[in-house]
Protein backbone atom coordinates (compact mmCIF):
# COMPACT_ATOMS: atom_id res chain seq x y z
CA UNK A 1 0.00 0.00 0.00
CA UNK A 2 1.14 3.41 -0.60
CA UNK A 3 0.08 6.79 0.60
CA UNK A 4 -0.75 9.77 -1.79
CA UNK A 5 -2.41 13.34 -1.46
CA UNK A 6 -5.07 13.80 -3.67
CA UNK A 7 -7.11 17.08 -3.39
CA UNK A 8 -5.39 17.87 -0.21
CA UNK A 9 -6.66 14.46 1.21
CA UNK A 10 -4.65 11.81 2.04
CA UNK A 11 -5.56 8.38 0.55
CA UNK A 12 -4.17 4.73 0.16
CA UNK A 13 -3.84 2.89 -2.88
CA UNK A 14 -2.59 -0.42 -4.02
CA UNK A 15 1.03 -0.32 -5.13
CA UNK A 16 0.97 -0.59 -9.18
CA UNK A 17 -2.44 0.93 -9.54
CA UNK A 18 -3.03 3.40 -11.89
CA UNK A 19 -3.77 7.14 -10.85
CA UNK A 20 -7.09 7.47 -12.49
CA UNK A 21 -8.31 4.62 -10.81
CA UNK A 22 -7.30 6.05 -7.37
CA UNK A 23 -9.10 9.30 -8.35
CA UNK A 24 -12.34 8.11 -9.13
CA UNK A 25 -12.73 5.92 -6.24
CA UNK A 26 -12.32 9.09 -4.15
CA UNK A 27 -15.64 10.28 -6.17
CA UNK A 28 -13.42 12.95 -8.17
CA UNK A 29 -14.66 13.45 -11.67
CA UNK A 30 -12.57 14.10 -14.52
CA UNK A 31 -13.27 13.78 -17.91
CA UNK A 32 -11.50 10.47 -19.46
CA UNK A 33 -12.91 9.38 -22.82
CA UNK A 34 -10.45 6.46 -23.86
CA UNK A 35 -10.49 4.88 -20.59
CA UNK A 36 -12.05 1.72 -20.09
CA UNK A 37 -11.90 -1.09 -17.42
CA UNK A 38 -11.50 -4.20 -20.00
CA UNK A 39 -8.47 -2.64 -21.66
CA UNK A 40 -5.28 -1.42 -21.25
CA UNK A 41 -4.39 2.28 -19.94
CA UNK A 42 -3.53 4.12 -23.34
CA UNK A 43 -3.80 8.39 -23.05
CA UNK A 44 -4.86 8.81 -26.09
CA UNK A 45 -7.27 11.78 -25.42
CA UNK A 46 -5.40 13.14 -22.71
CA UNK A 47 -8.50 14.43 -20.87
CA UNK A 48 -7.48 13.02 -17.49
CA UNK A 49 -4.19 14.93 -17.00
CA UNK A 50 -3.64 16.08 -13.74
CA UNK A 51 -0.69 18.08 -11.82
CA UNK A 52 1.59 16.31 -9.53
CA UNK A 53 4.60 16.84 -7.67
CA UNK A 54 6.27 15.91 -4.02
CA UNK A 55 7.69 17.16 -1.36
CA UNK A 56 11.38 16.48 -2.24
CA UNK A 57 10.58 18.13 -5.92
CA UNK A 58 11.08 21.88 -5.01
CA UNK A 59 8.09 23.21 -6.16
CA UNK A 60 8.66 21.72 -9.69
CA UNK A 61 5.58 20.30 -11.11
CA UNK A 62 4.42 17.72 -13.76
CA UNK A 63 1.52 17.43 -15.54
CA UNK A 64 0.46 13.73 -16.80
CA UNK A 65 -2.07 11.75 -17.68
CA UNK A 66 -3.78 10.17 -14.73
CA UNK A 67 -4.48 7.10 -16.99
CA UNK A 68 -1.08 5.99 -17.26
CA UNK A 69 0.92 7.07 -14.19
CA UNK A 70 1.24 4.50 -11.58
CA UNK A 71 0.89 5.80 -8.11
CA UNK A 72 4.03 6.56 -5.84
CA UNK A 73 4.53 7.16 -2.21
CA UNK A 74 4.17 10.97 -1.25
CA UNK A 75 2.72 11.71 -4.21
CA UNK A 76 0.58 15.38 -4.30
CA UNK A 77 -2.23 15.43 -7.02
CA UNK A 78 -4.16 18.15 -7.74
CA UNK A 79 -7.18 17.48 -10.04
CA UNK A 80 -8.42 20.57 -10.47
CA UNK A 81 -5.73 23.20 -10.34
CA UNK A 82 -5.83 26.60 -12.80
CA UNK A 83 -3.18 25.06 -14.60
CA UNK A 84 -4.75 21.81 -15.08
CA UNK A 85 -8.35 23.24 -15.89
CA UNK A 86 -6.38 25.60 -18.65
CA UNK A 87 -4.69 22.18 -20.14
CA UNK A 88 -8.03 20.62 -19.89
CA UNK A 89 -9.72 23.64 -21.68
CA UNK A 90 -7.21 23.18 -24.27
CA UNK A 91 -7.47 19.92 -25.19
CA UNK A 92 -11.35 20.19 -25.25
CA UNK A 93 -10.62 22.96 -27.45
CA UNK A 94 -9.09 20.39 -30.20
CA UNK A 95 -10.85 18.40 -29.37
CA UNK A 96 -14.14 20.20 -30.43
CA UNK A 97 -11.77 21.51 -33.45
CA UNK A 98 -11.42 17.67 -35.00
CA UNK A 99 -15.23 17.06 -33.84
CA UNK A 100 -17.04 20.27 -33.67
CA UNK A 101 -20.08 17.77 -33.92
CA UNK A 102 -19.65 15.09 -31.60
CA UNK A 103 -22.48 15.58 -28.85
CA UNK A 104 -20.32 14.14 -25.96
CA UNK A 105 -17.21 16.53 -26.75
CA UNK A 106 -19.57 19.59 -27.37
CA UNK A 107 -21.11 18.64 -23.19
CA UNK A 108 -17.43 18.11 -21.70
CA UNK A 109 -16.41 21.50 -23.69
CA UNK A 110 -19.55 23.52 -22.35
CA UNK A 111 -19.04 22.34 -18.86
CA UNK A 112 -15.37 24.13 -18.74
CA UNK A 113 -16.92 27.05 -20.93
CA UNK A 114 -15.93 26.18 -24.35
CA UNK A 115 -18.88 26.67 -26.96
CA UNK A 116 -16.91 26.83 -29.60
CA UNK A 117 -13.20 26.08 -31.19
CA UNK A 118 -10.94 28.90 -30.90
CA UNK A 119 -8.80 26.90 -33.75
CA UNK A 120 -9.93 26.35 -37.26
CA UNK A 121 -12.76 23.46 -37.27
CA UNK A 122 -11.66 20.66 -39.42
CA UNK A 123 -13.71 21.05 -42.91
CA UNK A 124 -14.43 16.92 -43.01
CA UNK A 125 -13.97 16.72 -39.27
CA UNK A 126 -15.91 13.65 -38.18
CA UNK A 127 -16.83 12.29 -34.80
CA UNK A 128 -14.26 9.83 -34.85
CA UNK A 129 -11.53 11.36 -31.65
CA UNK A 130 -8.97 8.68 -32.70
CA UNK A 131 -8.93 7.81 -29.27
CA UNK A 132 -8.83 4.18 -30.05
CA UNK A 133 -10.88 2.37 -27.14
CA UNK A 134 -12.92 0.14 -30.34
CA UNK A 135 -9.71 -1.36 -31.86
CA UNK A 136 -8.57 -1.72 -28.36
CA UNK A 137 -11.80 -3.22 -27.36
CA UNK A 138 -11.86 -5.79 -30.32
CA UNK A 139 -8.67 -6.74 -29.75
CA UNK A 140 -9.34 -7.61 -25.91
CA UNK A 141 -12.08 -9.54 -27.22
CA UNK A 142 -9.50 -11.96 -30.06
CA UNK A 143 -11.40 -10.72 -33.00
CA UNK A 144 -8.51 -7.83 -33.92
CA UNK A 145 -11.11 -7.19 -37.12
CA UNK A 146 -10.47 -3.54 -37.14
CA UNK A 147 -7.28 -0.94 -36.79
CA UNK A 148 -5.76 2.28 -36.82
CA UNK A 149 -4.63 3.10 -40.23
CA UNK A 150 -2.38 5.73 -41.65
CA UNK A 151 -0.49 8.52 -40.01
CA UNK A 152 -1.05 12.17 -38.43
CA UNK A 153 -3.44 14.10 -40.57
CA UNK A 154 -4.84 10.71 -42.11
CA UNK A 155 -5.34 8.56 -39.19
CA UNK A 156 -8.49 6.85 -39.00
CA UNK A 157 -10.46 3.45 -37.78
CA UNK A 158 -10.93 0.82 -40.61
CA UNK A 159 -11.05 -2.81 -41.61
CA UNK A 160 -8.15 -4.16 -43.43
CA UNK A 161 -8.05 -2.21 -46.70
CA UNK A 162 -11.46 -0.61 -46.35
CA UNK A 163 -13.01 -3.99 -47.21
CA UNK A 164 -15.51 -5.92 -45.25
CA UNK A 165 -13.43 -7.83 -42.04
CA UNK A 166 -13.39 -11.17 -42.48
CA UNK A 167 -12.56 -11.41 -38.83
CA UNK A 168 -15.99 -9.37 -37.56
CA UNK A 169 -18.14 -11.57 -35.53
CA UNK A 170 -20.63 -8.52 -35.40
CA UNK A 171 -20.99 -8.14 -31.35
CA UNK A 172 -21.34 -4.51 -31.59
CA UNK A 173 -18.61 -4.23 -28.88
CA UNK A 174 -16.75 -1.57 -30.79
CA UNK A 175 -19.95 0.38 -31.38
CA UNK A 176 -21.48 0.29 -27.98
CA UNK A 177 -18.19 1.19 -26.53
CA UNK A 178 -17.45 4.40 -28.90
CA UNK A 179 -17.45 7.49 -26.36
CA UNK A 180 -18.94 9.36 -29.38
CA UNK A 181 -21.33 6.85 -31.00
CA UNK A 182 -19.55 7.59 -34.19
CA UNK A 183 -19.04 3.68 -35.52
CA UNK A 184 -22.81 2.66 -37.82
CA UNK A 185 -24.60 -0.48 -37.67
CA UNK A 186 -27.89 -0.95 -39.06
CA UNK A 187 -30.26 -3.80 -37.09
CA UNK A 188 -32.74 -4.40 -39.75
CA UNK A 189 -35.30 -7.74 -38.87
CA UNK A 190 -32.30 -10.35 -38.92
CA UNK A 191 -29.93 -8.41 -40.94
CA UNK A 192 -27.16 -6.60 -39.20
CA UNK A 193 -24.67 -4.37 -41.16
CA UNK A 194 -21.16 -3.22 -39.63
CA UNK A 195 -17.79 -2.11 -41.30
CA UNK A 196 -19.25 -3.03 -44.44
CA UNK A 197 -20.08 -6.24 -43.64
CA UNK A 198 -23.26 -8.71 -43.61
CA UNK A 199 -24.42 -10.86 -40.99
CA UNK A 200 -27.51 -12.91 -40.39
CA UNK A 201 -28.61 -12.95 -36.87
CA UNK A 202 -29.79 -15.79 -34.97
CA UNK A 203 -33.47 -16.18 -34.45
CA UNK A 204 -35.10 -17.16 -31.03
CA UNK A 205 -37.09 -20.30 -31.93
CA UNK A 206 -40.12 -19.54 -29.99
CA UNK A 207 -40.38 -15.41 -30.35
CA UNK A 208 -38.62 -14.91 -33.59
CA UNK A 209 -36.63 -12.20 -32.14
CA UNK A 210 -33.02 -11.63 -33.10
CA UNK A 211 -30.20 -12.93 -30.66
CA UNK A 212 -26.58 -12.79 -32.12
CA UNK A 213 -25.00 -12.99 -35.42
CA UNK A 214 -24.39 -16.91 -36.36
CA UNK A 215 -20.34 -16.18 -36.92
CA UNK A 216 -20.24 -15.10 -32.94
CA UNK A 217 -22.32 -18.03 -32.02
CA UNK A 218 -19.91 -20.20 -33.38
CA UNK A 219 -17.07 -18.50 -31.91
CA UNK A 220 -18.48 -19.00 -28.33
CA UNK A 221 -19.07 -22.34 -28.85
CA UNK A 222 -16.27 -23.63 -30.82
CA UNK A 223 -13.76 -21.38 -28.74
CA UNK A 224 -15.52 -21.12 -25.00
CA UNK A 225 -17.40 -24.44 -24.57
CA UNK A 226 -20.41 -23.35 -25.02
CA UNK A 227 -23.34 -25.30 -26.48
CA UNK A 228 -24.42 -24.75 -29.79
CA UNK A 229 -28.13 -25.05 -28.58
CA UNK A 230 -28.27 -22.59 -26.02
CA UNK A 231 -28.18 -19.66 -28.63
CA UNK A 232 -31.54 -21.85 -29.99
CA UNK A 233 -34.09 -19.72 -27.64
CA UNK A 234 -33.97 -16.01 -26.80
CA UNK A 235 -33.66 -14.63 -22.90
CA UNK A 236 -37.03 -14.30 -22.42
CA UNK A 237 -38.27 -17.70 -24.20
CA UNK A 238 -35.64 -19.31 -21.40
CA UNK A 239 -36.69 -18.31 -18.34
CA UNK A 240 -40.15 -19.77 -19.85
CA UNK A 241 -38.76 -22.73 -20.17
CA UNK A 242 -36.59 -23.04 -16.92
CA UNK A 243 -40.54 -21.81 -14.91
CA UNK A 244 -42.13 -24.77 -16.99
CA UNK A 245 -39.47 -27.19 -16.03
CA UNK A 246 -39.29 -25.84 -12.59
CA UNK A 247 -43.29 -25.84 -12.47
CA UNK A 248 -43.44 -29.80 -13.81
CA UNK A 249 -40.83 -31.15 -10.59
CA UNK A 250 -42.92 -28.84 -8.43
CA UNK A 251 -46.48 -30.37 -10.10
CA UNK A 252 -45.11 -33.55 -9.42
CA UNK A 253 -43.66 -33.43 -5.81
CA UNK A 254 -47.38 -31.83 -5.06
CA UNK A 255 -48.98 -34.75 -6.77
CA UNK A 256 -46.75 -37.26 -4.34
CA UNK B 1 -19.94 -19.77 -0.54
CA UNK B 2 -21.86 -21.79 2.25
CA UNK B 3 -25.46 -19.42 1.38
CA UNK B 4 -27.90 -19.93 -1.20
CA UNK B 5 -31.06 -18.06 -2.30
CA UNK B 6 -33.52 -20.88 -1.80
CA UNK B 7 -36.66 -20.51 -4.11
CA UNK B 8 -39.70 -22.76 -3.39
CA UNK B 9 -42.01 -23.21 -6.09
CA UNK B 10 -44.92 -24.28 -4.21
CA UNK B 11 -44.91 -20.94 -1.71
CA UNK B 12 -44.97 -18.55 -4.62
CA UNK B 13 -48.47 -17.06 -4.63
CA UNK B 14 -47.18 -14.80 -7.86
CA UNK B 15 -47.52 -11.37 -6.01
CA UNK B 16 -44.25 -9.59 -7.89
CA UNK B 17 -43.20 -8.09 -4.46
CA UNK B 18 -39.44 -9.78 -5.13
CA UNK B 19 -39.68 -7.97 -8.57
CA UNK B 20 -40.45 -4.86 -7.02
CA UNK B 21 -37.93 -5.16 -3.84
CA UNK B 22 -35.53 -5.84 -6.45
CA UNK B 23 -36.08 -2.94 -9.59
CA UNK B 24 -36.29 -0.53 -6.50
CA UNK B 25 -33.02 -1.37 -4.89
CA UNK B 26 -30.94 -1.73 -7.96
CA UNK B 27 -32.67 1.20 -10.34
CA UNK B 28 -34.01 3.95 -9.31
CA UNK B 29 -37.86 3.95 -10.70
CA UNK B 30 -38.48 0.69 -9.33
CA UNK B 31 -40.16 -0.53 -12.80
CA UNK B 32 -41.07 -4.03 -12.79
CA UNK B 33 -39.79 -4.73 -16.00
CA UNK B 34 -36.36 -3.48 -14.90
CA UNK B 35 -35.92 -6.22 -11.88
CA UNK B 36 -33.70 -9.54 -11.92
CA UNK B 37 -36.29 -11.69 -10.85
CA UNK B 38 -39.29 -12.88 -12.32
CA UNK B 39 -42.09 -14.91 -11.06
CA UNK B 40 -43.24 -16.89 -14.20
CA UNK B 41 -46.13 -19.19 -15.20
CA UNK B 42 -45.39 -22.63 -13.88
CA UNK B 43 -47.64 -24.63 -16.24
CA UNK B 44 -50.23 -25.93 -13.64
CA UNK B 45 -52.62 -24.34 -11.90
CA UNK B 46 -51.73 -21.76 -9.19
CA UNK B 47 -47.82 -22.29 -10.00
CA UNK B 48 -45.97 -19.58 -10.03
CA UNK B 49 -41.56 -19.88 -10.45
CA UNK B 50 -39.64 -17.36 -9.34
CA UNK B 51 -36.88 -17.17 -11.85
CA UNK B 52 -33.96 -16.02 -10.63
CA UNK B 53 -30.12 -16.50 -11.67
CA UNK B 54 -28.75 -19.88 -10.33
CA UNK B 55 -25.44 -18.36 -9.60
CA UNK B 56 -24.25 -22.03 -11.44
CA UNK B 57 -21.05 -23.74 -10.40
CA UNK B 58 -20.08 -23.86 -14.20
CA UNK B 59 -21.57 -20.82 -15.61
CA UNK B 60 -21.92 -20.11 -19.15
CA UNK B 61 -22.22 -16.46 -18.63
CA UNK B 62 -18.58 -16.37 -17.03
CA UNK B 63 -17.47 -18.57 -20.16
CA UNK B 64 -18.62 -16.48 -22.83
CA UNK B 65 -17.41 -13.47 -21.31
CA UNK B 66 -14.42 -12.47 -23.14
CA UNK B 67 -13.24 -9.57 -21.20
CA UNK B 68 -13.54 -11.34 -17.83
CA UNK B 69 -16.02 -9.08 -16.48
CA UNK B 70 -18.38 -11.53 -15.06
CA UNK B 71 -16.19 -13.44 -11.74
CA UNK B 72 -17.35 -15.10 -9.15
CA UNK B 73 -17.98 -12.80 -5.07
CA UNK B 74 -15.89 -15.54 -3.25
CA UNK B 75 -17.50 -14.67 -0.30
CA UNK B 76 -21.16 -14.58 -1.06
CA UNK B 77 -20.75 -17.60 -3.99
CA UNK B 78 -22.57 -14.96 -6.40
CA UNK B 79 -21.38 -14.44 -10.35
CA UNK B 80 -21.33 -10.79 -10.36
CA UNK B 81 -20.79 -8.53 -13.35
CA UNK B 82 -18.81 -5.96 -13.44
CA UNK B 83 -20.37 -3.10 -15.62
CA UNK B 84 -17.07 -0.76 -16.14
CA UNK B 85 -15.45 -3.60 -17.68
CA UNK B 86 -18.21 -5.15 -19.98
CA UNK B 87 -18.34 -4.07 -23.38
CA UNK B 88 -21.76 -5.16 -24.34
CA UNK B 89 -21.00 -7.66 -26.85
CA UNK B 90 -24.09 -9.69 -25.40
CA UNK B 91 -22.42 -13.16 -25.50
CA UNK B 92 -23.52 -13.86 -22.10
CA UNK B 93 -27.19 -12.82 -22.54
CA UNK B 94 -27.19 -15.42 -25.46
CA UNK B 95 -25.33 -18.24 -23.82
CA UNK B 96 -26.93 -18.34 -20.88
CA UNK B 97 -29.00 -21.16 -20.84
CA UNK B 98 -31.77 -20.06 -18.15
CA UNK B 99 -32.17 -16.27 -19.71
CA UNK B 100 -31.02 -14.81 -15.93
CA UNK B 101 -28.31 -12.78 -17.97
CA UNK B 102 -30.68 -9.77 -18.90
CA UNK B 103 -29.62 -6.18 -21.27
CA UNK B 104 -31.02 -3.23 -20.00
CA UNK B 105 -31.24 -1.42 -23.44
CA UNK B 106 -32.72 1.66 -22.11
CA UNK B 107 -29.45 1.89 -19.83
CA UNK B 108 -27.05 0.31 -22.12
CA UNK B 109 -25.96 -1.99 -19.61
CA UNK B 110 -26.33 -5.80 -18.97
CA UNK B 111 -27.51 -6.78 -15.46
CA UNK B 112 -27.95 -9.73 -13.40
CA UNK B 113 -28.42 -10.90 -10.09
CA UNK B 114 -25.81 -10.58 -8.00
CA UNK B 115 -27.74 -11.52 -4.56
CA UNK B 116 -27.01 -7.74 -2.94
CA UNK B 117 -24.02 -8.64 -1.79
CA UNK B 118 -24.84 -11.36 0.58
CA UNK B 119 -28.20 -10.25 1.48
CA UNK B 120 -30.87 -10.41 -0.90
CA UNK B 121 -33.85 -7.74 -0.36
CA UNK B 122 -36.34 -9.89 -2.51
CA UNK B 123 -36.02 -12.85 0.53
CA UNK B 124 -36.77 -10.32 3.05
CA UNK B 125 -39.98 -8.71 0.95
CA UNK B 126 -41.35 -12.64 0.09
CA UNK B 127 -44.43 -12.62 2.35
CA UNK B 128 -44.75 -16.27 1.79
CA UNK B 129 -41.27 -17.44 2.19
CA UNK B 130 -41.16 -18.94 -1.12
CA UNK B 131 -37.08 -16.97 -1.45
CA UNK B 132 -35.28 -17.56 1.54
CA UNK B 133 -31.79 -16.93 1.87
CA UNK B 134 -30.65 -20.05 3.78
CA UNK B 135 -26.93 -21.19 5.16
CA UNK B 136 -26.33 -24.54 3.39
CA UNK B 137 -24.62 -27.10 5.43
CA UNK B 138 -22.09 -28.47 3.30
CA UNK B 139 -22.56 -32.25 2.28
CA UNK B 140 -18.97 -33.07 3.79
CA UNK B 141 -20.20 -32.61 7.20
CA UNK B 142 -23.90 -33.63 6.81
CA UNK B 143 -22.50 -37.24 6.09
CA UNK B 144 -20.14 -37.27 8.87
Amino acid sequence: MVNLTINGRVVRAEEGEMLLNVIKRQGINIPATCHHDAVEPYGACRLCTVEITKETWQGWKNYVTSCLYPVEEGLIVNTHSPEVVELRKTILDLLLARSPNARLIQEMAAEYGITHTSFEEIADGDDCILCGLCTRVCDALGFCAISSVNRGHGREIAPPLWEAPPDCVGCLACAQVCPTDFIEYTDKGTERTIWGKKFELLVCEQTGRPTITHEFAKYLSRNRDIPEEYFKLNDVSHRKELALTMGKITHWGREE
Amino acid sequence: MNARLVVTPNLCTGCRTCELACSFTHMVDGKPGKSRIYPIDGGFKDLWVPVVCLQCEDPACMKACLVNAITRNEETGAMVLDNDRCVLCMACVAACPFGCTLPDEVNALVVKCDLCDGDPVCAHFCPTKALQYKTIISTERRSA
